[in-house]
């Protein structure tokens, strides 16, 4: 656990000296929200809800979209790839934390600098031009925060899952771009999935998917409410499970097939 | 004239050959890469059937609008693959620009066949379905001047968008770093063409008219070729500000690039 600690520490120390790319993301972020927002106003067309999300409910969903990208990492990471490329992965593979860990905690650090700086700053920046809203209770926050972690663990775990496809490719990269415009279209990042047809937002809850980014926000919103939180939650637990459990099985059989090129 | 094109059309074709070493890869990256794009249209398209239009476009109003910048981005993206940012900056960073200044023939050209990235194939592609999707569906009372339109569009939001990338490249020799606020510009750029521009605050219309005029090169000729009331009141020629658009940004983006250019100094990498 002090390990894990530490490795968080020193990625938020790497994160955090590339100062001048976190501010460019955030702009770049931050526009991409005006873009949207205007989108949802529109699709609005003055009806102030839709299957249960008010706009401004839409409207924060966007906002927390645009503030999550780096945090949940919603364009995908491509990491791990690169290191079983370059052949790193075997120093990573012989260090005395497992291989799922070590880059948890890498990821998690990155992930945390871009929480404060990408995530906070731009809901704050968003909020003086959009109407932005927030859980009206202690508890509700307490709500958020859980949802918002399990969504972080998931998506590690995704991201992980589909790294591991370089273990069987020469450039696993198309896998990765493919995989991730899957997660982003079914997660709701593109668009709320209460906003889509019945039966496709049907769909994507059969998926992981939406444990990755939809759930953390209708907490937020409060639109999962009440009983139905713990339920949220506990899917939310259930998918990371399922997730690490199918990761390990692939992640064993790719370090059997291995090949590290001298060097 | 003819030395330079041959020259260029060879630097391509390495292009091609190397990427297409990695035959299975290449093939699901064109797939892959058309997939993520089409799945944002799609995501409009179901959309769509929940809320019937936006700001008074149809799904296949829509898919015009989509079919047609997804396909100039994509061209644009592969044409000018040498001019985007990302990758040039890495060539300035790692002091490859020297090597490229030492060469008797002009920078631009070579920068031009320095990449042609064929996955774009993919972005392509999906547009151009998405665009065929649009001209089934819709009701086009085509005239020799609509149909001339669309290849005048192609091209000029080809030029404008390219000039973006040259002049995204040409701040990266003063910057070294890439500047990631042009993909506002460039990415955003396209997003913000895929939607009816009266859907954008005054200020955001305002600076797409009159600043970087993205509003003519899709938005007016759209509703010119659709027979759509302009709802913005501008001048009847606005539907073919395209090509001046388009030709202004590359002229005043080449000159810029000239600029920079001789601003250049070696990282001494």
């Amino acid at each position: 656990m002090r390990l894990f600690l530490h490795l968080i520490k020193l990625s938020i120390l790497e994160q955090a000296t590339y100062r001048t790319a976190l501010v460019a993301g955030l702009v770049t972020n931050f526009f991409w929200g005006f873009f949207r927002a205007a989108v949802i106003v529109a699709l609005y067309n003055g009806r102030s809800e839709v299957n249960g999300l008010t706009l401004e409910g839409a409207l924060t969903y966007i906002a927390i979209g645009q503030a999550m990208i780096a945090f949940l990492s919603l364009f995908g990471t491509f990491d791990l790839m690169t290191t079983v490329y370059s052949g790193s992965i075997a120093s990573d593979l012989i260090r005395p934390v497992p291989l799922f860990v070590l880059w948890m905690a890498r990821d998690l650090g990155h992930s945390l600098v871009n929480l404060v700086v990408r995530g906070l700053l731009l809901l704050l920046f968003f909020a003086l031009f959009y109407p932005v809203v927030m859980p009206e209770s202690l508890l509700g926050w307490v709500w958020t925060i859980l949802a918002l972690a399990a969504s972080w663990l998931v998506s590690y775990a995704w991201r992980f899952l589909v790294n591991l496809a370089a273990f069987w490719t020469p450039d696993a990269r198309g896998i990765g771009r493919g995989a991730y415009a899957l997660s982003q279209l079914a997660s709701g990042f593109i668009i709320p999935l209460r906003l889509y047809p019945e039966w496709f937002s049907r769909l994507c809850h059969l998926t992981p998917f939406p444990a990755m980014f939809n759930t953390g926000v209708e907490v937020y919103l409060g639109v999962v409410s009440g009983s139905q939180l713990g339920w949220a939650l506990g899917v939310q637990g259930m998918w990371f499970i399922v997730l690490v459990f199918l990761s390990q099985i692939i992640l064993r059989a790719g370090i059997r097939k291995l090949v590290i090129q001298g060097g | 004239m003819r030395h330079q094109l041959s020259l260029y059309l060879r630097l391509i074709s390495i292009q091609l050959r190397s990427q297409m070493q990695f035959r299975v890869s290449f093939w699901t990256d064109v797939i892959t890469t058309g997939l993520l794009n089409f799945s944002y249209f799609f995501s409009t398209y179901l959309v769509l059937q929940r809320f019937g239009s936006i700001a008074g476009w149809s799904v296949a109003e829509m898919a015009f609008l989509y079919g047609m910048i997804e396909i100039s981005f994509g061209s644009m993206d592969m044409l000018f693959s040498g001019f985007d940012p990302d990758s040039f900056s890495r060539f300035i960073r790692q002091g490859l620009l020297d090597q490229v200044l030492l060469r008797p023939v002009s920078v631009a050209l070579q920068i031009f066949g320095s990449a042609f990235v064929m996955r774009r194939l993919g972005r392509i592609t999906q547009g151009a379905l998405v665009l065929i999707f649009a001209l089934v569906n819709l009701p086009v009372h085509w005239t020799p001047l609509k149909v001339g339109l669309l290849p005048v569009m192609w091209i000029s939001q080809i030029a404008a968008m390219g000039a973006l990338f040259m002049a995204g490249s040409t701040l990266t020799f003063w910057t070294v770093q890439r500047v990631e606020a042009i993909n506002i510009l460039t990415y955003g750029g396209v997003e913000v063409m895929s939607y009816p521009m009266t859907i954008y605050p005054r200020w955001l219309r305002g600076f797409f008219t009159y600043l970087i005029p993205f509003i003519f090169l899709n938005f007016y000729p759209a509703l010119y070729i659709l027979d759509k009331p302009d709802p913005l009141g501008l001048p009847a020629f606005s539907p073919f500000l395209a090509p001046l658009v388009g030709g202004v940004m590359l002229f005043l983006a080449s000159r810029f690039w000239q600029v920079g250019l001789s601003h250049y100094q070696s990282t001494g990498t």
